[in-house]
């Protein structure tokens, strides 16, 4: 059985009075250990099918199997309980963290939540979670508007694992970052997937990151599925006009002298 | 080759909490006229900075050193008039309440003289020139009936009303989606040079930069680590800097960084 | 520039923390001040101010120290202002959280009840309220918070309706926290600054309420109030009208600093938001 098993998940708004259908009859599954990246332009309906697999908010029709139960069917403890399997980072690190709190106490919520380690245990296992991000364990007490953009997005890593997750969804989670930082977390995310087999949903509207760190990829347009398969084997050569059209847009670096160093 | 703008020794310090914050050190930098000239940086590399400072849109608590010459102008530069300024977010530079025509017609009444229906008409035309679906009912809708890029098109059809020699763009395309990027970009390129205008293009994204600019700036730290012709900055750049940031971009031929036989099969 | 500096630069908030502050120091030394009971006849009746140096104020129709009564008015005051605004923050800030963060059919019902209590002006509701159940000075401050209680509550709810959307508050969801401690954890203290803003013209309002059923006799009959002095004074107005100037002059000065002091705390810590 897969990990995730999305089967013909569908989606719709209200808005003034028009429904406007965000994700349509959407069906993919993911593997443990595997990266399965959506990738298409905004509206195209990648974020919701993020908030439709987390259960941030609830569909209009179809199934979701999160090993090997019914992920819709839980509810209140049971489901609050499952999500340490199925964690997220979001894009924006600043906004992903109450403003009023520190390190130590966003790593602290889902150890405490879950019943990971009891209250003397955890300043331990803090600082056991920063450093696998590759951060000092001494920056627990700061507040989080004190640290930089890419401490706080290792950080939300940190808090993703905490409950040893078998899933994340990482929604547009290195868009936001400057780019000398978004290849360190492009490589501690592969890190973390190597050595915990984590499986992840890796949402991006970027072809060239989706490329180099997706095992498969799912081309979304306007809610639809315009073409999936292989990440290389995809966007190397697009079938389909959504496809086309974003490689083509895609900004590329005409480097005449190419070199390693 | 004359400089529309000559930037001598700037430095811009922003007071926060009581500590001075330098965001510009003794920046040095001439704007050709009609040349693209693209300024990239990461966060705090001071690019929006200078881009404010240039417009004359700095805050009034930022302490400012060094000066702007304005020599391919001979005049000092009025917003709207002789610059015109593209910001990241449209919705937030729009106004919410008012026609998209009529944003559009003030500029043009205010710094071309025109009458209402003279600027109106002007206001059309112009939202014909940035290719904008039906600009005849566009005229009177209003900026939350269009999507992120139609609004980022009636901004630029604004910020070019007046016939400004320059055109700065302040991550124009950064909250666009890749296709609508390509499309803002290639209009912006189109417009420039139809009008010959100035184009100082401020991004974080040096291959975006690349397709777009002739010269390229690269800042950090609120300093100039590097400035030359596109070609030289990124097939020969001198500053390790500048081969990070090239480095670290991540293109359609890029080398995966996922060890695939890591997966099992 | 910190906060305080600013702070003391603005000089309607000095002016208005120095009136709170003289009024503070007048309900705290007051017991110190005039150790025995304020309601005492100290003298002859209806002594005018300035003529013994002993009662300086002179005495009201029954003889009582009138600036011995001031003071304890002003802990009066105090008291109920504070722990009246206290509670309207506290019942509002916590049913706007609850309606705002909850939605659908809780929201529905919690805000009907809020535009109920809205409807009834607050000064007939605290009116019919201390009627009913008699006047104590516990009574009249629910009867002051039943009244006031709808403002900060609606303030909260159109906060936590935009903080709600927010992603901290999904990742709070995705880590499984429960709703509850969501709401109250990570919500409630986001949502509190702008409906911290109102409780400088809630506790201005509070004591003026407080005041007004002193006057009307319905205020706690064990209690020293200013209200009372005026109501009390109001049979003799002709020929002892400082008997209620003198309190009504307080009141003025207590409410007048009340509501500087507080927006410029108010005004301070908006400019610091704003500046980050």
């Amino acid at each position: 059985m897969s990990l995730l098993a999305v089967s013909n998940l569908t989606k719709h708004y209200r808005r003034g009075g028009k429904t406007v259908i965000a994700v349509d009859d959407v069906s993919f599954h993911i593997e443990p250990g595997e990266t399965l990246a959506l990738a298409g332009p905004s509206g195209s309906g990648k974020s919701t099918i993020a908030r439709l697999v987390l259960r941030l908010i609830e569909p209009d029709a179809g199934a979701i199997e999160f090993e090997d139960n019914d992920f819709l069917a839980l509810g209140g403890a049971a489901l609050r309980a499952r999500r340490a399997r199925l964690q997220t980072v979001f894009q924006d690190p600043l906004a992903a963290f109450n403003p009023r709190a520190t390190v130590a106490h966003v790593l602290d919520d889902p150890l405490r939540i879950h019943g990971i380690a009891s209250r003397s245990e955890r300043p331990h296992r803090i600082a056991a979670l920063l450093e696998r991000v590759g951060l000092a364990a001494d920056l627990a007490p700061r507040a989080i508007h004190e640290i930089s953009g890419g401490q706080r997005q290792r950080v939300a890593i940190a808090r993703a694992i905490a409950t040893k997750p078998s899933l994340i969804v990482l929604d547009e989670a290195v868009s936001a970052l400057d780019v000398s930082v978004r290849g360190q977390i492009l490589d501690l995310l592969l890190d973390l997937q190597r050595q915990e087999r984590i499986a992840y949903l890796f949402i991006s509207h970027d072809l060239g990151v989706v490329r180099a760190v997706s095992h498969r990829v799912i081309l979304l347009d306007a809610g639809r599925i315009a073409e999936s398969g292989d990440a290389r084997a995809v966007i190397d050569a697009p079938q389909s006009a959504i496809g086309k059209a974003l490689v083509a847009a895609a900004p590329r670096l005409k480097r005449t002298t190419q070199d390693a160093s | 080759m004359s400089a529309l703008a000559s930037i001598r020794d700037l430095t811009v310090t922003y007071r926060r909490d009581g500590n001075a914050v330098a965001a510009l050190r003794n920046i040095s930098l001439d704007i050709v006229a009609g040349e693209r000239l693209a300024i990239i940086g990461e966060s705090g590399s001071g690019k929006s900075t200078l881009a404010l400072a240039i417009a004359g849109l700095l805050p009034a608590s930022s302490a400012v050193a060094g000066r702007i010459e304005w020599s391919g102008l001979g005049r000092t530069p009025l917003l709207g008039r002789d610059i015109g300024f593209v910001f990241q977010d449209p919705s937030a530079s729009l106004d919410p309440v008012m026609t998209i025509g009529k944003q559009i017609a003030e500029v043009a009444r205010t710094h071309l003289g025109l009458t209402w229906s003279q600027a109106y008409a002007k206001a059309k035309t112009l939202l014909e020139r940035v290719r904008l679906p039906d600009p005849d009912s566009a005229l009177h809708a209003f900026p939350h009936q269009l999507s992120g890029g139609q609004k980022q098109r009636v901004a630029i059809a604004a910020a070019i009303a007046a016939g400004p020699k320059l055109l700065i763009a302040d991550e124009a395309t950064s909250a666009l989606d890749t296709i609508v990027q390509a499309e803002i970009v290639a209009l912006i390129r189109r417009l420039v040079a139809e009008d010959g205008m100035t184009l100082l293009f401020i991004s974080h994204d040096i291959a975006l930069a690349a397709e777009l600019a002739e010269r390229i700036a690269v800042f950090r730290h609120g300093q100039l680590v590097e400035l030359g012709a596109t070609a030289q900055i990124v097939d020969a750049p001198t500053q390790a800097y500048t081969r990070t940031l090239l480095d670290a971009h991540i293109g359609l031929d890029a080398a995966p960084l996922l060890n695939r036989a890591g997966l099992p099969a | 520039m910190s906060p305080l500096r600013r702070f003391l630069r603005t000089p309607e908030a000095v002016a208005g923390a120095i009136l709170l502050a003289a009024l503070i120091a007048m309900a705290l030394i007051a017991p110190l001040l005039f150790p025995g009971d304020p309601q005492a006849i100290a003298g002859p009746a209806l002594l005018p101010p300035f003529q013994d140096w002993s009662l300086p104020l002179g005495t009201d129709r029954l003889g009582r120290d009138v600036l011995a009564e001031l003071f304890h008015g002003a802990r009066t005051s105090l008291a109920v202002g504070l722990a009246a605004a206290a509670a309207a923050l506290a019942i509002g800030a916590v049913v706007g959280t609850l309606a705002g963060f909850a939605g659908g059919l809780v929201d529905e019902v919690l805000m009907r009840i809020t535009d109920a209590f809205q409807t009834v002006p607050s000064f007939l509701l605290a009116l019919a309220f201390v009627s009913v159940v008699g006047p104590s000075l516990g009574i009249v401050v629910a009867a002051i918070a039943l009244g006031t209680w709808t403002g900060p509550a609606r303030v909260a709810r159109a906060e936590v309706l935009s903080i709600r959307e927010r992603d901290y508050v999904a990742s709070a969801r995705a880590i499984g926290m429960h709703p509850l401690e969501i709401a109250f954890r990570e919500v409630l203290p986001n949502a509190l600054p702008p409906v911290l803003a109102m409780s400088s013209v809630i506790v201005a309002a509070a004591i003026l309420t407080e005041a007004a059923l002193s006057f009307l006799g319905l205020g706690d009959p064990n209690r020293v109030t200013w209200g009372g002095m005026i109501a009390e004074g109001r049979a003799v107005l002709r020929t002892a009208p400082f008997l209620s100037i003198v309190p009504g002059i307080a009141l003025v000065l207590t409410v007048l600093g009340v509501y500087l002091a507080g927006e410029g705390v108010v005004e301070t810590t908006a400019v610091r938001r704003s500046l980050s």
